[in-house]
């Protein structure tokens, strides 16, 4: 139940972000891959930093464990990123 | 307290901002909920519920038994926060369009490169979706369940993903976009 509320809460601030980043339009997704607009990798790398960071400190400190670290297969990360991609360019996903 | 509100109003933050605040928001999902934050796992889990219902031979695979459960699961409420919580983001700039004329295709840009019909718009709008689902499916995850979830983790293949995706987007924006790229 408390994971529930939870799940909407950090949902909420998830889009709250996206938002306030500008992700939620067609132009911003777009313009990233024309290099005129690179907000979206702004975005993405400076959540990875702060995330990675703050994560592993915090692991290290024995706060908190990691989930289930998504699995690796080479092959299927590619290709499902090279096919991604052509769906992100066109709907600005 | 006043500049703080003052932000909160502003249409459009520095992308920096934002990424620090879905970082945090990543390091406290992770410490109270033992979850990623993910979009694309909860259409498959919703989809997966209603094919069990109308079609329960054709979804009793291995797919849907045990790599996305069907249901009402952590990511399906995430998602919900997420509509949620981009509305609030867009009321909080007054800059929500929902219900307003001409809202279901706003972007300058779209209507410049495809045209201002709305038919279009839904269109496109479709078949990426089925595109970035499908893609999303082979790789376990999409632009935040695997490339942001998963590099916070730093897990090669949220690193993967990055590569392949900014690789195939550059291509399809340069076709699409040709002399004005």
């Amino acid at each position: 139940m408390t994971n529930s509320i939870l799940a909407l809460v950090f949902g909420a601030f998830f889009g709250f972000s996206l938002n306030k980043a500008g992700l939620t339009k067609y132009n911003k997704i777009v313009n990233v891959f024309r290099f005129t607009d690179l907000a979206v990798l702004k975005f993405m790398m400076t959540a990875l930093v702060v995330a990675m960071s703050g994560l592993y400190a915090l692991r290290g400190l024995g706060v908190l464990n990691f989930p289930n670290v998504p699995a690796t297969y080479i092959a299927g990360n590619l290709l499902g990123g090279l096919i991604f991609g052509v769906g992100m360019a066109l709907t600005g996903y | 307290m006043k500049f703080i509100l003052n932000y909160i109003r502003k249409e459009e933050w520095s992308p920096y901002v934002a990424g620090i605040l879905l970082g945090l928001v990543g390091i406290v999902a992770v410490w109270l909920s033992d979850s990623l934050l993910g979009a694309s796992g909860a259409f498959e889990n919703i989809a997966g519920m209603i094919g069990k219902a109308v079609a329960p031979a054709a979804f009793d695979n291995m797919y849907f038994n045990f790599i996305m459960p069907p249901g009402i699961t952590y990511g399906v409420l995430l998602l919900v926060g997420v509509f949620f919580g981009g509305m609030i983001g867009a009321a909080t700039s007054n800059t929500l369009l929902w219900g307003k004329k001409g809202a279901s295709n706003s972007d300058e840009q779209w209507k410049r490169i495809f045209g201002p019909q709305v038919w279009k718009r839904w269109a496109l709008a479709f078949i990426g979706a089925i595109i970035l689902e499908y893609a999303a499916g082979i790789a376990g995850g999409c632009t935040s369940g695997l490339a942001i979830s998963g590099g916070m983790l730093l897990a090669p293949a949220a690193f993967l993903f990055i590569m392949g995706m900014f690789a195939s987007g550059i291509l399809t924006a340069l076709i699409i976009y040709r002399k004005q790229y």
